[in-house]
């Protein structure tokens, strides 16, 4: 009996500290930091190239900034905890007020989320007046188009060994030909695994059906996939090959490996992890980026202020720094991505293929939950062809 | 409080800790799934399509038997090698036996990733044997890339020195005064091994056996570096339906196929252990 008091003492003093634990995430505390400055947390999640961006950009607004502090919170993705999206999702629906989600980064698909499950009246409706650097930017969100605004964009694009491919090609058929005279020179990793995956399987199928079906989560689309499953399943034959199987990589940086290392000659990927990485020297000077013509998917990188933030004016001016000059290319060195202001204004030096990608042409997608269907098709009809 | 109540209830204090613990990251997890498995995705009623799925549809049906072949060419090859090796290092007692025998557990040490990303680099059809290769004009591919040789090569790397050291220590175990006993009365080598250390050291190669089996089913990191599509590992393909498909319940039947895979594993570890107690008796 004692055994059993202690024990349930024990569990109950746990679930206790559990839940105060649970509690404190995303309330709001003190709002003025150290200095008199008022604090302005940013969340963000991604990569860990986006952190140290971030960590960049934060350390040099606050250095330049007299008023505002801003404080990065940011969530390596991938780590299978919950998802920065669900908490601010679950911030709102339990309908906290004055939480410390002042400012948050968005993903184009994370963005899609959010707003099909708290709506776009969850932020506050941009006011252009604050955020004089975003007059001559032209990107719009296609997702909440007044209530968030783009500071970045990146694309997939064709990425290819200059030195075996002299003349990319520039539409889809082209490519079809090229990869019939070069079989097993192509390849595109699993869709699910990574984003240039998923644009190329997805443009490819979206190829066939009306252009507003790339940006629509109505489940009716599914029963059009069938002519693009068809073709991709006809590209099969012609993709990277491994001790005599058909392979599709894992991951982006899979494809982008065996570009390197000279097993393929072209492949799907980001512009950005092809353009850094190029930059850094961990790939060859060879590799270029070539775009198709209906292009591969983009998305818009966006920054978005809560309802139930505490610092509004703080948010503000966060976001007109990110478009500015210094920002934009703090962001083109460290990260290559594509700036959204008028590029003569950046040094874009060993990153000039960025100038020859138009963001206001951005295709961009998102298909929210059809997305799993699509994996969960493109496993059981291509990827188990073997 | 008596002397006696106040010695138990130091004891449990001692165990409770553990067993909490235990109970809320082991036992509960497992009950929920188990629960969870049977249940319908959209109604939450009771059903067996989560298994039946798993039984039926060929491409899964293949993952599990592509599975049970990696892992059991993985389990036999490491114990013949590592029980050859464990035989080298008990009785040659050169310098060369001695060095081997801090060198081979290196791996052990070794981060999984980089161990992966070292053998990738080797292996895949444009890497350092290909490169070799070249310098005499052959194109060396080996194919050992997202195929199943080359998930058995990577596991044999983590497994063998494992599992030698586990029969390393049983044969250590065994007194060389047995050995010499039987050579006095005539026994030749081979006989001192079939009938001496053989069987002396045949529960340590079970035990080795049995965890090997049982790290390698669940695999991940490897089957995902260097597995290919179709057919996939059980960790590979777990992973599909857990944070691709999202579907929930028939990720807990998986895992529950997963763990009664497992468990025949942890049955002969147990039988082995309790045998081996008779025996002593």
């Amino acid at each position: 009996m004692k055994m059993k008091r202690l024990g349930s003492l024990l569990l109950a003093g746990a679930m206790m500290a559990a839940t105060l634990a649970g509690c404190g995430g995303g309330s709001s505390d003190d709002s003025t930091a150290s200095g008199g400055k008022s604090k302005v947390s940013l969340w963000a999640t991604g990569s860990d190239n986006v952190r140290a961006v971030y960590e960049a950009l934060t350390a040099d607004f606050n250095s330049k900034s007299d008023e505002y502090e801003v404080e990065l919170q940011f969530m390596l993705s991938g780590t299978g905890a919950q998802t920065l999206a669900d908490m601010v999702a679950a911030a709102i629906k339990a309908n906290q007020t004055d939480t410390d989600y002042d400012l948050v980064d968005w993903s184009g698909d994370d963005l899609s989320k959010i707003v099909s499950q708290v709506g776009e009246d969850a932020f506050v409706k941009l006011d252009p007046a604050k955020i004089p650097n975003a007059a001559n930017v032209e990107a719009k969100s296609s997702v909440a188009t007044d209530y968030v605004q783009p500071y970045r964009g990146t694309t997939v694009i064709l990425a290819y060994d200059s030195e075996k491919v002299p003349n990319p090609p520039t539409t889809w058929e082209e490519l079809e030909e090229w990869m019939k005279a070069n079989p097993g020179r192509f390849a595109y990793n699993t869709p699910g695994t990574g984003g240039a995956g998923d644009s190329f399987a997805r443009t490819a199928v979206y190829n066939f059906m009306p252009e507003e079906a790339i940006t629509s989560d109505d489940p009716t689309w599914e029963d059009q996939w069938d002519e693009g499953f068809a073709y991709l399943k006809e590209l099969h034959q012609y993709m990277y090959t491994s001790g005599g199987k058909i392979v599709y990589p894992n991951k982006n940086q899979g494809t982008l490996d065996l570009l390197n290392q000279g097993e393929i000659d072209m492949c799907a990927n980001w512009a950005d992890m092809v353009l850094s990485q190029r930059a850094t020297g961990a790939i060859k000077d060879t590799i270029q980026i070539a775009q198709l013509d209906p292009a591969l998917t983009g998305s818009l990188q966006t920054l978005s202020i809560p309802t139930i933030g505490s610092n509004e004016d703080g948010a503000y001016a966060f976001i007109d720094y990110m478009l500015s000059p210094e920002a934009q290319q703090i962001m083109v060195e460290q990260m290559a991505a594509i700036p959204l202001i008028d590029s003569s204004e950046l040094d874009l030096t060993g990153y000039e293929d960025l100038a020859g990608l138009d963001v206001s042409n951005f295709r961009i997608m998102s298909i929210g939950d059809l997305a799993t269907d699509f994996n969960a098709r493109w496993d059981s009809e291509i990827g188990a062809i073997g | 409080m008596s002397k006696s109540l106040k010695q138990k209830l130091v004891a449990y204090g001692l165990v409770m800790p553990a067993f909490l613990v235990v109970m809320l990251t082991v036992a509960y997890p497992i009950i929920s799934s188990v629960i969870q498995s049977f249940q319908d995705e959209e109604t939450g009623g009771f059903t067996l399509d989560n298994y039946k799925y798993f039984f039926t549809d060929p491409a899964q049906v293949q993952n599990i038997l592509y599975t049970l072949y990696v892992v059991i060419m993985t389990v036999v090859i490491a114990l013949v090698v590592a029980y050859l090796l464990a035989l080298y290092l008990r009785f040659m007692h050169s310098r060369i036996a001695k060095s081997i025998g801090t060198l081979y557990l290196l791996p052990r040490f070794v981060p999984a990733m980089c161990a992966v990303y070292a053998m990738i680099t080797i292996i895949r059809d444009s890497g350092l044997i290909n490169r070799i290769g070249q310098l005499f004009g052959l194109d060396i591919s080996l194919g050992l890339m997202y195929d199943a040789s080359g998930l058995i090569l990577m596991n044999l790397w983590f497994n063998i020195p494992f599992a030698a050291l586990m029969i390393t220590a049983g044969l250590g175990a065994i007194p060389d005064s047995i050995i010499e006993g039987a050579r006095d009365v005539g026994a030749g080598k081979f006989k001192v091994f079939t009938s001496m250390i053989l069987p002396l050291s045949l529960k340590d190669v079970v035990i080795a056996g049995t965890f090997v089996f049982m790290t390698n089913v669940g695999s991940f990191t490897t089957p995902y570096l260097m597995g290919g599509n179709a057919p996939k590992m059980l960790g590979i393909a777990l992973f599909d339906q857990f944070n691709r498909y999202l579907a929930y319940n028939r990720t807990a039947a998986l895992s529950v196929i997963m763990f009664l895979i497992c468990s025949v594993s942890a049955g002969v570890y147990i039988y082995t252990n309790l045998k081996e107690n008779d025996w002593e008796k």
